[in-house]
């Protein structure tokens, strides 16, 4: 029969593993960014294809660190800290595996304008979100690994910047659309392309809120929640009021 | 007989005790108990390990990792580390049932890199696991197969153009196409002789002989460098602004640096060239200089094409080209930058670049100031110790 001590480290042991690989599944995305980047800028299709076939392997093990964490819950009842430990992964797994799909997402645009020149302003414009969804992304899952949630809260105000990005990107896709460097099919796909760096940089935000909520239990929707409650007690009480 | 083995045995006996006895000091030296020189302690076999720069992981028989070096473990807390964490872990586990396993993993950073790592059982049932960084190695590499299939495709291209172009010419009797083709000859022949030109050039610099070492003012420099592509840049309605800061023409006394005059406008001429080459009609290209403490700062700032970050770190390299069709219409040779390269490093300095596709390019010539008040450069007034320095390594250099 083990002795507490050794329940409670084993237990620690299997936290700090499930930590880990979650950090490996972000660390792989953070690679992805600028990889898949590279791709659509030099139209790799070769590496296209690789980087889709690899999807399966993030898939897998996103799924099977899931299925860890919610034996973990089932077995040994986490308490406090250690609880929204494995909560988070629970929440993290899926938001990193989506993160590799929109990956995907920009390999398979690349295959779609395969042949279209873009000029420098919107391969620019590209560089410019890829490298800021990216450097978003690092941020967000270095400050899960340190567990920092002061670092986590900078993500904010990072990802406002690639909004900016976003905008003047369209702005650029309608410029060059009328001075006839590319055509409509190609505009709309760049759209879409800009969009998905977007999202990148929305799942790194949403990353950098579970490592605020590990440390200290709170999320934004709470705040929210908060606001809706109140909306609701003064409408009552003004409605008490009516009636009175 | 039995006498004889005594005294054998008595000499072997001797011999045994007396190496012995010299054994037990070279122990203790091997044992890191250094008796006889106490001021000098050895550093252990694990210190040895920790300073390596390659990183060293070991794991014992059960997997966990009894030792990790101070290379191992500047990467925590990075994904670049959690990457690497992986793989060694892999490769650890691979080791450990007897298999030689290495992997070379490319990082896309920023900065690019490119680490090795290798796993080797050990004989008490762990393993050792070793990571280097072999990114430089890669791209000497790169750079040295891309030279030669670049040089031949260089100095192929005009040639095989001359033969078809003498070809034509052999069967023609009209005056007119006999007129047109000698001159796309002519150009042909240019092309190749200015390639040829600039690689002797480079080749010169690279050796560092037939340099002068002389004060320059870094205002004249500039102004030199800007008249040689006046022309180029009006016909094309492109401004050169080599005043921008104001710096130059104020401070331009006070700026000097001491080099090779010749170079030194090559240099700069290059990087304007490019400027003006690479800018859309009717754009700017601004050229400053400034002193940032013991250093001269000359930035040539364009707002032209840009280049992709890609190729931001090869650009120095001879003959490479981000966009081959489109520069080898602007008539370069290939080498204009690796020129600039080599004058910056020979003048212990540098030339660096930052740029964004569509919004333009800024490359900046870092090169040590020869003093930082003014300094009559015909009289050679006030080498400090620092300047000194510098003459003499550069004195070094030439012989």
């Amino acid at each position: 029969m083990p002795e507490h001590g050794d329940l409670r480290d084993r237990f620690h042991g299997g936290v700090d593993q499930l930590r880990n690989d979650i950090a490996r599944l972000g660390a792989s995305v953070i690679e992805l960014i600028p990889r898949v980047t590279e791709i659509l800028l030099q139209q790799d299709l070769e590496g296209a294809e690789y980087v889709l076939q690899g999807d399966d392997e993030i898939d897998a093990r996103s799924i099977q660190i899931e299925e860890r964490a919610l034996t973990m819950l089932a077995l040994q009842a986490p308490m406090a800290g250690d609880l929204r430990q494995v909560a988070a992964v629970l929440k993290l797994a899926p938001e990193i595996e989506r993160s590799a799909d929109l990956c995907c997402n920009l390999c398979k645009a690349a295959r779609r304008i395969y042949g279209h020149s873009l000029d420098p302003k919107l391969r620019g414009g590209i560089q410019r979100m890829s490298d800021q969804a990216h450097q978003e992304y690092k941020e967000a899952i270095e400050a899960y690994l340190a567990n920092d949630a002061v670092r986590a809260a900078a993500l904010r105000d990072m990802d406002d910047y690639l909004d900016d990005l976003h905008r003047q990107f369209i702005a650029q896709i309608f410029e060059s659309h009328a001075a006839g460097t590319i055509d409509l099919q190609v505009a709309v796909q760049l759209a879409v392309v800009a969009r998905f760096f977007e999202r990148l940089g929305d799942h790194a935000v949403n990353i950098s809120h579970r490592v605020i909520y590990i440390s200290t239990g709170w999320l934004p929707q709470h705040d929210a929640a908060k606001r809706l409650l109140d909306r609701q007690d003064d409408a009552a009480t003004v409605g008490d009021q009516g009636g009175s | 007989m039995a006498p004889l083995l005594a005294i054998v045995g008595a000499v072997l006996g001797f011999v045994a005790g007396w190496m012995f006895c010299r054994s037990r000091p070279t122990l203790a030296e091997g044992s890191l108990v250094p008796a006889a020189q106490p001021a000098q302690p050895v550093p252990s076999f694990a210190d040895v390990l920790e300073d390596h720069p390659a990183g060293v992981v070991v794991c014992d028989a059960s997997g966990a990792v009894r030792f990790r070096n101070a290379a191992a473990r500047s990467l925590r807390g990075t994904h670049a580390g959690v990457l690497i964490d992986e793989a060694i872990e892999r490769h650890l586990s691979e080791a450990r049932r007897g298999i030689f396993s290495d992997e070379a993993i490319e990082l896309y950073g920023p900065p690019k890199t490119v680490v090795m790592v290798e796993a080797r059982p050990l004989p008490d049932g762990g393993a050792v696991g070793f990571v280097h960084d072999i990114s430089e190695q890669r791209r000497v590499e790169q750079v040295r197969t891309d030279f030669v299939a670049n040089l031949s495709h260089e100095l192929k291209t005009p040639i095989g153009a001359l033969s078809v172009l003498a070809e034509t010419l052999e069967e023609e009797t009209d005056p007119v196409t006999i007129t047109r083709v000698v001159g796309r000859m002519m150009g042909e022949a240019e092309r190749a002789s200015r390639t040829i030109d600039d690689l002797m050039q480079l080749s010169r610099i690279e050796l560092g002989g037939e340099r002068g070492v002389e004060a320059v003012r870094v205002a004249d420099v500039i102004r030199s460098a800007v008249g040689r592509v006046t022309e180029i840049a009006a016909r094309r309605d492109i401004h050169i602004s080599s005043l921008g800061s104001a710096s130059v023409e104020q401070a331009d006394d006070s700026i000097i640096v001491e080099g090779d005059r010749r170079q030194l406008v090559s240099a700069v001429g290059n990087l304007v060239e490019n400027a003006v080459k690479y800018s859309e009609e009717g754009g700017l290209v601004e050229v400053r200089a400034d002193r940032d403490g013991d250093w001269l700062e000359v930035a040539v700032v364009d707002q032209g094409v840009g280049i992709p970050q890609r190729d931001l770190r090869r650009i120095f390299e001879r003959f490479y080209r981000v966009d081959p069709a489109r520069s080898r219409g602007t008539g370069g040779t290939g080498l204009g930058l690796s020129i600039v390269h080599h004058v910056a490093t020979n003048h212990g300095g540098e030339v660096t670049v930052s740029s964004v596709e569509g919004e333009g390019s800024t490359f900046t010539l870092r090169l040590p100031l020869l003093a930082t008040t003014p300094v009559d450069p015909l009289t050679d007034q006030t080498p400090t110790e620092y300047t000194n320095r510098h003459v003499d390594r550069h004195i070094e250099g030439v012989a």
